[in-house]
């Protein structure tokens, strides 16, 4: 399988802090790679880079050949990368439907002559988007598709993840990096939202996925491949279960015995 | 449903209030001692009262909601009874137009705040900028007088774009102070600006379209109706297109595109929106539209002076969106007809005015933050799905 | 010459009052992350407050020497704005913080109007400017056009004073590092068991205090108040706080002084229109807010992602 992103000596350093340190990291086509590592060890300051959020300090990231270093989240969002937030950023006065809008947006119609004159026009334009949206939501929970136009706001943890989750998706991307999916969820919710989203990785075209997670038992279902991360730095990685076993990741997570 | 409910989410349910909304307005424009007044006032406050406690405002947001049309229709023929009530009352004519002139520069406003998040405190500065514009253009010049109104509107959304870096680079606080500044700079350099007629102000000529001269009174028969009447069928025709293209703005994926910006502007550009377009797209129309009815309302007065443009008066404006609930258009039209009649019919409180006025929406700000018709989710096509 | 060394003194007499006003502007976006924008007629409150002091000792103690109806003006005029200030954090202020910060901004903008109001409507004769006493002697130095008046040197001295004031209290009390604390993050310092609505009030009666002292300075600067200075000053003391950068209290007296000197910069360079020296200030402003989006001396900026 070819390497669909690769970064090469990526650094980002906030002052005189190093948050990414020369960090080497590859995600292979259609594959699942888990994020792991503990707090402060530059997980989301590497989301927040690859999506153009930061501009490194050093390093180049190339997605699909093509070097999108210093490229603005709008650009890296067209290639088709997309992505869920640590503290889910849903607008959360905006109602379901809208919020998935929003992950469509650049496949929308923007010009004022579609959007205020030809409203007829425009009107079939929104039903179609409108069923669409539902048949995902219908995938998801049949029950968010009666509350479609209802804020997000009045929605359960779980349904505000789906939705997220599918403003993420609903474009298509390549490439969806997903950030915490389980915070402020239970175990068995947290295991049903990732069986809808292999579920939703099964459906045509194998997407690659990046997840960060702190439920390990999440990446052991769902990923097949972890890096671990320690100190903006790559402290190991592999599947699973070698990951897991590495004294140095322990290390990491629990600290140094005493000798 | 019950029985009532079941007949007033048909058409009844708009009729019956536009009806008593124009029985009302009727009564309480003509009443001219003040117990009246206050009467009128308090059982408005009164109905209205028992009206949310007994659930009839939802059955008209619903009635309106599934009926939009037969709505707009009512509301436009309460308009032009009200003008045809008044049609030799220079006085309430006069409020009718100021009405619907503030109506018009909020919904500017409630572009650029309700939807886009761009704040704004110098809205009245635009709506200035639009008045002097046409007073320049309609002494100095020999453009056909009715371009003086679009022109308005550019020569403010162009104004405007002076403005545009530090209020793209800025945001929160400091993106407030850019405009405040703005707003007391412009005050300021019209008071001291030979070239605009110092704080005396200038005349505003009156609009001719096709050698009708607005100036004039109407001569129907023997009566001789005000010559109101022709500004404020102009000033009608004007706030309806300027609530239809909001509305539609509203309903469409710019609308969707606006309200990202304003909820969350890194969530927004990860999904491929372009902040920066947006907001220029918001805070340009939303001047656009306050200048245009600025140049309209200078045509109205024939005189204006930087009075009429003060820091003040943004704030009636930025009250008047808040009061009505940030983003709800029909709100808007509410909350202006309540800031400009109440305190204009209340001689009583005309002293006090400021003070009252200012207290009330202080309390409103405390009280109930999100206004009297909050906004509701969008629906693209107008009734809820 | 002189007259540009005229004009220098008199924006440094500008600055320090604005730099006065600044500080509390700053101070409360410290501690709450609002802008508490009537601040201005809070300082008008304070001449007010400071004259109808000084009516009360005249009729009632006609003998009383200078220095001490001065210092009781003063005490007065804290005392009264410091009690508004709580009122107004306790009732308002405080309540409104959950909404959205533009909520509090203009909640505090229409409190700006009511107090401006009251002063007009039920002050005695408030609708017109009041003459201000002449509370110290006023011996000056006159070199060739240049005059240096003894009461100014004072004001400045007593503005300058109360500055330093402010900066021990912040930095070498227990409230001060109370005061830091809310400021940099309220969660953990109620954690750390700091009394945070002790602090909120007090920094209020701190910041007002200070207020009080510009409107007094304000009214024996011109020797005459009117109610409506409060919207002006507001405005400029908010542009100070927001040049130097929110939050930041050297930000907020260099910002004072900056503006004063922008004012002063106009009124100069400009001969032929020094009327346009606030529209050259407010413009200066908004140029600066173009190039530096968070101020002069801007907080280095965190959003959690």
């Amino acid at each position: 399988m070819n390497p669909l992103l690769i970064c090469t000596g990526l650094t980002m350093r906030f002052g005189g802090l190093t948050a990414l340190d020369n960090l080497y990291l590859e995600a292979r086509e259609g594959e699942v790679l888990g994020l792991v590592g503990p707090n402060g060890s530059g997980k989301t300051t590497l989301f927040n880079v690859l999506t153009g959020i930061y501009r490194p300090s050093a390093g180049k990231i190339t997605f699909a050949g093509e070097n999108i270093t210093s490229g603005t989240p709008q650009e890296i969002h067209r290639r088709g990368i997309a992505r869920t937030f640590q503290r889910s950023r849903l607008c959360l006065d905006l109602s379901v439907f809208d919020n998935i809008m929003i992950g469509n947006h650049t496949a929308l119609r923007l010009d004022f002559f579609h959007n205020i004159l030809r409203r007829r026009a425009f009107c079939r334009d929104y039903e179609l988007w409108r069923d669409k949206a539902a048949e995902m939501l219908r995938a998801l929970n049949p029950s968010l598709v009666s509350r479609m136009f209802r804020p997000v706001g009045d929605l359960s943890m779980i349904d505000r993840r789906r939705v997220e989750n599918s403003r993420a998706l609903v474009r298509r991307p390549r490439h969806p990096r997903l950030h915490d999916p389980s915070a402020g969820m239970t175990h068995d919710e947290t295991r049903q939202l990732m069986d809808e989203i292999t579920a939703s990785r099964m459906g045509g075209d194998r997407l690659t996925v990046i997840l960060i997670e702190h439920e390990m038992e999440v990446i052991r279902r769902s990923t097949s491949h972890c890096v671990v991360l320690n100190f903006g730095r790559k402290l190991c990685e592999g599947d699973y279960a070698g990951v897991v076993a590495d004294p140095r990741v322990q290390e990491a997570y629990l600290g140094k015995e005493l000798e | 449903m019950s029985r009532a409910a079941a007949i007033f989410s048909g058409p009844l349910g708009c009729i019956l209030p536009a009806f008593l909304l124009l029985a009302w307005s009727g009564f309480f424009l003509t009443a001219e001692d003040q117990t009246s007044i206050l009467l009128s006032l308090l059982s408005l406050a009164g109905f209205l009262l028992a009206a949310v406690r007994l659930g009839w405002v939802n059955i008209l947001r619903e009635a309106i909601a599934v009926q939009e049309r037969l709505w707009d229709a009512c509301l436009i023929t309460i308009m032009l009874a009200l003008m045809i009530l008044f049609r030799e009352d220079h006085y309430n004519l006069f409020l009718l137009g100021t009405i619907m002139a503030y109506a018009t520069a909020v919904l500017g406003l409630n572009v650029q705040l309700g939807y886009a998040g761009v704040l704004n405190f110098s809205c009245a500065s635009f709506f200035g900028v639009g008045g002097y514009t046409a007073a320049l253009l309609l002494s100095g010049t020999d453009l056909p007088p009715l371009l003086a109104l679009p022109l308005g509107g550019a020569v403010a959304a162009l104004t405007g774009c002076v403005l545009l870096l530090p209020v793209l680079r800025t945001s929160g606080h400091y993106a407030a102070l850019v405009t405040m500044a703005f707003a007391l700079l412009f005050r300021v350099f019209l008071d001291v600006s030979e070239w605009f007629g110092g704080p005396q102000g200038i005349p505003v000529a009156p609009l001719t379209i096709a050698g009708l001269d607005f100036s004039q009174g109407i001569l129907w028969g023997d009566a001789e109706f005000s010559f109101y009447l022709k500004y404020d069928l102009l000033l009608l025709l004007v706030l309806c297109l300027a609530y239809s293209i909001t509305r539609r703005l509203e309903r469409s994926w710019i609308g969707l595109a606006l309200d990202a910006v304003r909820s969350d502007e890194v969530a927004s550009a990860c999904f491929g929106i372009h902040i920066r377009r947006w907001k220029i797209t918001a805070f340009t129309l939303g001047n656009f539209l306050s200048g245009l009815a600025g140049a309209l309302y200078a045509m109205m007065l024939a005189y204006i002076s930087p009075a009429n443009f003060t820091f003040a008066d943004s704030l009636l404006f930025l009250s008047i969106l808040l009061l009505g609930g940030i983003g709800n258009i029909q709100g808007v039209l509410v909350a202006t007809v309540l800031v400009v009649i109440v305190p204009e019919k209340f001689q009583v409180i005309q002293e006090y005015r400021y003070l009252i006025y200012s207290a009330l929406v202080l309390l409103m700000i405390v009280f109930r933050p999100v206004g009297l018709l909050p906004r509701k989710p969008r629906a693209y096509t107008g009734s809820p799905a | 010459m002189d007259l540009l060394l005229q004009y220098c003194l008199n924006g440094l007499m500008l600055g320090m009052m604005y730099a006065l006003v600044a500080v509390g502007f700053t101070l409360f976006f410290g501690v709450l992350d609002v802008i508490v924008f009537s601040h201005g007629d809070t300082v008008m409150i304070g001449s007010f407050a400071g004259l109808a002091t000084y009516w009360w000792l005249h009729s009632t103690y006609p003998g009383l020497p200078a220095g001490w109806a001065v210092l009781l003006v003063l005490l007065a005029a804290a005392a009264t704005v410091a009690l508004l200030g709580i009122i107004v954090a306790d009732a308002m202020i405080v309540p409104l913080r959950k909404g959205p910060a533009l909520n509090t901004l203009l909640a505090t903008m229409m409190l700006g109007t009511v107090l401006r109001e009251s002063i007009r409507l039920f002050f005695p004769d408030g609708s017109n400017p009041q003459t201000f006493p002449a509370l110290l002697p006023g011996w000056s130095w006159r070199g060739g056009n240049l005059i240096l008046r003894f009461d100014n040197l004072v004001l400045f001295c007593g503005g300058a004073l109360i500055i330093f004031l402010v900066h021990m209290i912040i930095n070498r009390t227990r409230l001060g590092m109370a005061i830091r604390a809310v400021a940099q993050d309220e969660e953990a310092a109620r954690i750390m068991g700091v009394n945070f609505r002790f602090v909120v009030l007090a920094t209020f009666a701190l910041g007002s205090a200070v207020a009080a002292f510009a409107g007094v300075m304000n009214g024996m600067y011109y020797s005459e108040i009117n109610f409506s200075v409060g919207l002006l000053l507001g405005a400029i003391g908010f542009s100070a706080a927001v040049i130097g950068g929110l939050g930041n209290i050297y930000g907020a007296i260099l910002g004072g002084f900056i503006f004063a000197f922008l004012q002063t910069i106009g009124a100069v360079a400009i001969p032929f229109a020094s009327a346009y020296k606030d529209v050259f200030a407010f413009g200066a402003v908004i140029l600066i807010m173009a190039w530096r989006p968070t101020g002069l001396i801007a907080e280095p900026s965190s959003q959690r992602v």
